[in-house]
C-alpha cells in the first residue's frame, strides 16, 4: 500500500509522539498574538496526525495553518517530546505545493525568483560605493534584505569592514534562494550556481555574511557544497567580528535580541555578545534570550505571507526593550531589524540597528 | 445542530470572535488528553454579557457548550463529548486588580498563570498553587479543575484560595458568590462548589484569589534510599516532623531507570528518591525546617543526602524531578499520566502495589510525583500498535484505581475526571453523593448543555 | 473623478511618483494615490518621522511597504513635517480603503508653497498621465 503523503508520512513518528501536552503555547510567538491554538505547534500536529490518518485532506483550507510558522523552533526546544516541529512543517508545506495548495504570497515569490535575480523582483541593486567582483581575501554577501530594504544596515557593516583593513569584494550576487525550501519550494540552481561562480572567482577564503539564513544556506545545504570544498571558510559577521577591536565604547544602555537563524538554529550566542559587551559595557539582556528569545515574527516566510500577525510579533518582543529600559537594541539580522524597525511605535523611544550599524555609529 | 445558529452566534460575538474553518475545529477537537471529538464551531467571547448571550443561545438551540482555557488538561475535560460549540475563554485575560491590602488578585478566566506571576512577583507575592503546565495554563482552568502542583505539601491547591467567583450558570443566570472576604460563612459555600466542577455548572467570568507573600529563603535536599519501604518512612516522618516543607516529590526506580537510559544525569538506580524544599522568610527559618527534614532522611536509612542553597546547585538537585515527565513522555508512543492520591502513610504501599501491578500485567508503569500530600503520578507507557498491549493497559489502570480506593484514596488528585475517569466514579463515591452531585447539576444547567457528558453525571 | 477604475480627486496635486498633495494654506497634506494603493497591494508598514523633521523638495521623506512592494516618499516642496497620521502606526491599511481620507500621511509646512505648481493638476494632465502609466504597467506585467 503506498503512502499517500510520502514526504510527511516519513515525519509519522514524531507526529505521533506530539502527546498534545500544548507547553509550545508558552513559547511560539503565532500562538501569542494570536491566541488560536490552530495556529500553535500543537495545533499543527493535530492537523497532520489526522492528515497522516486520513480524516483530514491536505488541502487550502490548512494553508492559514500550515503556512503561518516563522520556523523559529522555541517549541522544539521545549517539547518535552522532541518533536522537530519546523521540520515536519517545511515538509507538509513541500508536499502541500506538490499537491497545488500554497499561499499566494509564496507561489509569487517562487514565480519572482524564476525571473528576477531577488525576492523583490528590484532590477537596481544599490552601487554601496564599495568593490565589486575583484579578487580578495573576503567576499561579503549582503543578502536581499540587505540590498534592497535594510541598506542603511548593510552600508554600515561595510564602513566597518573598511575601518579594520579588510580586504573584501562584493560580488553581482542573487539570491541565495535557501527560503524557498522552507516554504514548499527549491532552491533555484541557476542563482544558486551564479552565486557560486561569482564567489569563487574572487579567490577569496573566506565569505562573510550579515544575513544569519544566507548564512544557513551556504553551510548547510548541499548545492553550495562546493564553497566547503574549495576550502572557503562560510562566516557569519558576527564571527568575523567576535574577537576583533574595534576602538570604540560607549556608555548607551543597550540590549540584544537573538535572531532565530542564528541562535536557537546555529548556536551562535557568545560571539554577538562578545562584540556588543565590549563596546557597550552597560549590556542588558532581554527577559528572554539566548535559546529562550523571542522569534521576531519575519521568519519562515511569515512577514511576506501574514505581515499583520508579523509585526504584532515584534511588537510583543519590543515591549521587552521597554521592560528593561534599553536605549538600544541590536541585533545581527537584517530581517530581524527590519521587521522590529517596522514594528516599532513612534512612542517607543528606544531605537532599533544592527551591530554594525552601532558600531559605524560610534566610529564616525 | 442546525447551520442556523452559526450566523446568530457570529453576531452574539461579533464575526472576529467565531470561527468554523476546519483548522480550528481540529485544534479544539482535544485536550492534552487522549480523547478527541471535533466541535461544529468555536467562538471567543471578549465579555461577560457574551458569555452570558452565548449560553442562553445554547439553551434555546439545544447545542452543547464546552468551555475551555489552555487545554492542557489530562482527563479530557475540555474535550467536547459531542459535537457543539466550544468556548475559548482566552480572550477574556485582563488581570483586573491586584490588592496588597485586600490581599487578592482579581482576574478574567483567559490569565495565563505564569502572567499573574509575572505580575505578583514585583509585589513579593505569589499565588502558590503552581501546576506543572504553569506556564500555559489559565485561571479560568485552574479554578475549574482545583489545579495543583508541587507545593502543595505546604500549601494546598487552588480551592484554599479562591475566595469569590463570578460565573453565568449553565441555564444562562448570572451568579456572584463569595467576595473579597479573606473568611465568610455566609449561606452554602457556593464557591467552593464551583472550583473543580470542570465546566459543568457554569462558565466563570471572573475570579477573586487570596495570594502570599512569596517566602524569599529555600533550602533543598534530595535524598537516595535503597529500600522502598525506608523511603515511606521518611515520608511519613517528614510530613509529621512539626514542619512542613513546600515540596516533597518522590521519583520510583523505573523513573530513574528512564532517566539514566536518555539522559547523562547518571543518577543512582535506587527504589526511590526524594526531593524536599522547605522555605521560609529567613534562610535560619529554611534551614531550622530542612534541618528536621534530613534528620528524617537519616533516621530512615538514606543512603545519601545532597542539600543546596545556592540558586545553580539547586537547579541540580531539581533536574531529575523536572525531566521525569518529558523523558518518560518519549519512551513509548503512548502514555497516560495518572494521579491517584492516597493519604500520606499509605503512599509506599500505592508504590509497591503499582509495580506489582505493572509487573503482573507485563506493562511498563514509571511512578513520580507529590509525596508531600500522597498525589503520585504513574505514568502507564505502551504502544497501541502492539497486539495485546492496550487491552492489558487497561486492565491495570482499572486495578490501579481500585487499589486506589481500597488504600483510602481517590481517583484524582488534581488532574480531574472529565472523561478518562467517569466510568470509575462508581468506585469512590456512593448513591447519595452521586445522586446529590446530578441533583445540583441539574439545578445549574437542567437543559444539561454545559460540558455534557464528563463526570458521570449523565448517570 | 474616475480615471479607467482610478480614483483621482481633481482639486488634489499629484507627484508623478503617485503621491497627491491637498493645499491648505501655507500647509500641505499628502498620500498615495489610488493607482498606487492598487499596484502596491495591502500597504503593511508606513515610515511616520518625527514631527519636526526638515524637509528638502525631491529627498526622501519616509518609505511604504506592502507585501511585494517598497516605496520611497519624496517630499513635493522644501519645508518641515508639522504631523503624521498616527492611526497608520497600526493599520497602515487605512491607505488602501480610505487612501484620499482617513488614509492620509503627512502634513507638511511648506517654505514656499508655490512649489506645487510644478506638480500635476486638472483633469487633462491628470488623464493624460494615468494613460500613460497604465500603459507603462500593463508592458511591464
Amino acid at each position: 500500500m503506498s503512502e499517500k503523503h510520502p514526504l510527511l508520512a516519513t515525519f509519522r513518528d514524531q507526529i505521533q509522539r506530539c502527546s498534545r501536552c500544548g507547553f509550545c503555547q508558552a513559547h511560539c510567538p503565532v500562538f501569542g498574538t494570536s491566541l488560536r491554538p490552530a495556529l500553535n505547534a500543537r495545533g499543527k500536529m493535530l492537523l497532520l496526525k489526522e492528515v497522516l490518518e486520513g480524516s483530514l485532506e491536505l488541502n487550502e483550507e490548512l494553508v492559514e495553518s500550515l503556512f503561518q510558522c516563522t520556523t523559529c523552533a522555541s517549541c522544539t526546544v521545549n517539547c518535552p517530546s522532541g518533536v522537530d516541529v519546523p521540520t515536519i512543517i517545511k515538509a507538509a508545506r513541500k508536499e502541500m505545493v506538490g499537491l497545488g495548495a500554497c499561499h499566494p504570497a509564496f507561489v509569487a515569490m517562487d514565480q519572482v525568483l524564476e525571473q528576477n535575480p531577488n525576492i523583490y523582483a528590484e532590477d537596481e541593486p544599490g552601487d554601496f560605493e564599495a568593490p565589486r567582483g575583484k579578487q580578495a581575501e573576503v567576499v561579503y554577501f549582503m543578502g536581499c534584505v540587505g540590498q534592497y530594504r535594510e541598506e542603511e544596515a548593510t552600508e554600515a557593516a561595510l564602513e566597518v569592514l573598511g575601518h579594520l583593513g579588510v580586504d573584501y569584494t562584493l560580488i553581482d550576487e542573487v539570491c541565495c534562494s535557501g527560503v524557498l525550501e522552507d516554504v514548499g519550494f527549491d532552491i533555484k540552481p541557476a542563482l544558486a550556481a551564479k552565486n557560486l561562480e561569482l564567489i569563487l572567482a574572487t579567490g577569496a577564503e573566506t565569505l562573510v555574511t550579515g544575513c544569519p539564513y544566507c548564512f544557513r544556506t551556504f553551510n548547510n545545504k548541499q548545492i553550495y557544497a562546493p564553497l566547503k570544498e574549495a576550502g572557503v571558510e562560510i562566516l557569519h559577521l558576527s564571527q568575523f567580528l567576535a574577537n576583533r577591536d574595534l576602538g570604540v565604547i560607549t556608555d548607551q544602555v543597550v540590549t540584544y535580541h537573538d535572531p532565530c537563524d542564528l541562535g536557537r538554529h546555529t548556536g551562535i550566542y557568545a560571539e554577538p555578545r562578545r562584540t556588543i559587551q565590549t563596546l557597550a559595557p552597560n549590556f542588558v539582556e532581554l527577559p528572554h534570550h539566548h535559546a529562550d528569545a523571542l522569534c521576531c515574527g519575519a521568519g519562515g516566510g511569515v512577514r511576506g505571507a501574514f505581515a499583520k500577525n508579523s509585526l504584532d510579533m515584534a511588537r510583543r518582543r519590543l515591549a521587552e526593550v521597554d521592560q528593561v529600559g534599553a536605549e538600544v537594541v541590536l541585533t545581527e539580522c537584517n530581517s530581524c531589524v527590519h521587521n522590529l524597525a517596522n514594528a516599532k511605535l513612534r512612542a517607543q523611544k528606544f531605537r532599533v540597528l544592527t551591530t554594525a550599524q552601532f558600531i559605524a555609529e560610534l566610529i564616525d | 445542530m442546525q447551520a442556523s445558529w452559526k450566523p446568530r452566534l457570529a453576531e452574539l460575538v461579533g464575526p472576529d470572535n467565531f470561527s468554523d474553518a476546519v483548522i480550528d475545529l481540529v485544534s479544539y477537537s482535544s485536550d492534552a488528553s487522549e480523547h478527541s471529538i471535533r466541535p461544529q464551531a468555536v467562538v471567543w467571547p471578549t465579555n461577560v454579557e457574551q458569555v452570558r448571550s452565548v449560553v442562553l443561545l445554547a439553551n434555546e438551540l439545544g447545542f452543547p457548550l464546552y468551555p475551555r482555557g489552555a487545554g492542557t488538561g489530562l482527563s479530557g475535560m475540555a474535550t467536547p463529548s459531542t459535537d457543539g460549540l466550544v468556548l475559548d475563554l482566552a480572550r477574556m485575560r485582563r488581570i483586573i486588580d491586584i490588592s496588597i491590602q485586600d490581599r487578592v488578585a482579581v482576574v478574567e478566566p483567559g490569565v495565563v498563570y505564569a502572567d499573574l506571576d509575572n505580575a505578583l512577583a514585583p509585589h513579593g507575592y505569589f499565588f502558590p498553587p503552581d501546576p506543572g503546565s504553569s506556564k500555559v495554563c489559565t485561571l479560568g482552568g485552574n479554578v475549574a479543575t482545583n489545579a495543583g502542583g508541587v507545593k502543595g505539601a505546604k500549601y494546598g491547591t487552588t480551592r484554599d484560595y479562591v475566595l469569590g467567583l463570578s460565573l453565568v450558570l449553565g441555564d444562562g443566570r448570572e451568579m456572584k458568590v463569595g467576595g473579597r472576604n479573606i473568611k465568610s460563612v455566609s449561606g452554602y459555600d457556593l464557591t467552593r462548589l464551583m472550583v473543580g466542577s470542570e465546566g459543568t455548572l457554569g462558565v466563570l467570568t471572573e475570579i477573586i484569589l487570596k495570594i502570599n507573600p512569596k517566602p524569599t529563603a529555600t533550602a533543598t535536599a534530595l535524598a537516595v534510599f535503597d529500600k522502598l519501604e525506608d523511603a515511606g518512612g521518611a515520608i511519613v516522618g517528614v510530613m509529621s516532623s512539626g514542619i512542613l516543607p513546600s515540596v516533597l516529590e518522590i521519583l520510583g526506580r523505573e523513573t530513574l531507570q528512564a532517566i539514566n537510559q536518555n539522559t547523562e544525569l547518571n543518577l543512582p538506580e535506587v527504589d526511590a528518591m526524594l526531593l524536599c524544599e522547605t522555605d521560609g522568610f529567613t534562610q535560619a527559618e529554611a534551614d531550622y525546617q530542612m534541618e528536621r527534614v534530613v534528620e528524617q532522611f537519616q533516621a530512615n536509612r538514606a543512603r545519601s543526602v545532597r542539600q543546596a542553597t545556592a540558586a545553580e546547585e539547586v537547579a541540580d538537585l531539581w533536574q531529575a524531578r523536572k525531566s521525569a515527565y518529558a523523558v518518560l513522555a518519549r519512551l513509548k508512543p503512548n502514555f497516560v499520566l495518572e494521579d491517584v492520591t492516597v493519604p500520606i502513610s499509605q503512599v509506599v504501599n500505592m508504590l509497591a502495589g503499582v509495580q506489582e501491578i505493572a509487573g503482573r500485567h507485563q506493562v511498563s508503569i514509571a511512578t513520580f510525583g507529590h509525596a508531600g500530600d500522597g498525589n503520585l503520578h504513574p505514568q502507564v507507557l505502551w504502544d497501541a500498535a502492539e497486539p495485546g498491549e492496550t487491552e492489558r493497559v487497561e486492565k491495570a489502570v482499572d486495578e490501579l484505581f481500585a487499589l486506589a480506593i481500597e488504600l483510602g484514596g481517590t481517583l484524582t488528585g488534581e488532574h480531574g475526571i472529565g472523561l478518562s475517569k467517569a466510568a470509575y466514579m462508581g468506585l469512590e463515591h456512593g448513591s447519595a453523593a452521586m445522586e446529590t452531585m446530578r441533583n445540583l447539576k441539574r439545578s445549574c444547567d437542567p437543559n444539561n448543555i454545559l460540558n455534557p457528558g464528563k463526570m458521570a453525571l449523565d448517570g | 473623478m474616475q480615471i479607467q477604475g482610478y480614483e483621482f480627486p481633481e482639486e488634489l496635486y499629484y507627484d508623478p511618483e503617485h503621491f497627491w498633495v491637498r493645499l491648505e494654506g501655507d500647509e500641505l497634506v499628502m498620500g498615495m494615490d489610488d493607482f498606487a494603493q492598487k499596484l502596491a497591494g495591502e500597504i503593511v508598514y508606513v515610515q511616520l518621522p518625527d514631527d519636526g523633521k526638515k524637509l528638502k523638495k525631491g529627498k526622501k521623506l519616509a518609505k511604504v511597504e506592502s507585501g511585494k512592494w517598497l516605496g520611497k516618499i519624496f517630499s513635493p516642496v522644501d519645508g518641515v513635517l508639522i504631523t503624521v497620521n498616527e492611526a497608520l502606526e497600526t493599520d497602515p491599511g487605512l491607505i488602501n480603503r480610505d487612501p484620499y481620507g482617513e488614509g492620509w500621511m503627512y502634513r507638511i509646512a511648506a517654505d514656499d508653497v508655490s512649489q506645487v505648481e510644478g506638480l500635476l493638476h486638472g483633469h487633462e494632465a491628470i488623464e493624460v498621465w494615468i494613460a500613460a502609466e497604465i500603459a507603462k504597467h500593463a508592458e511591464q506585467a
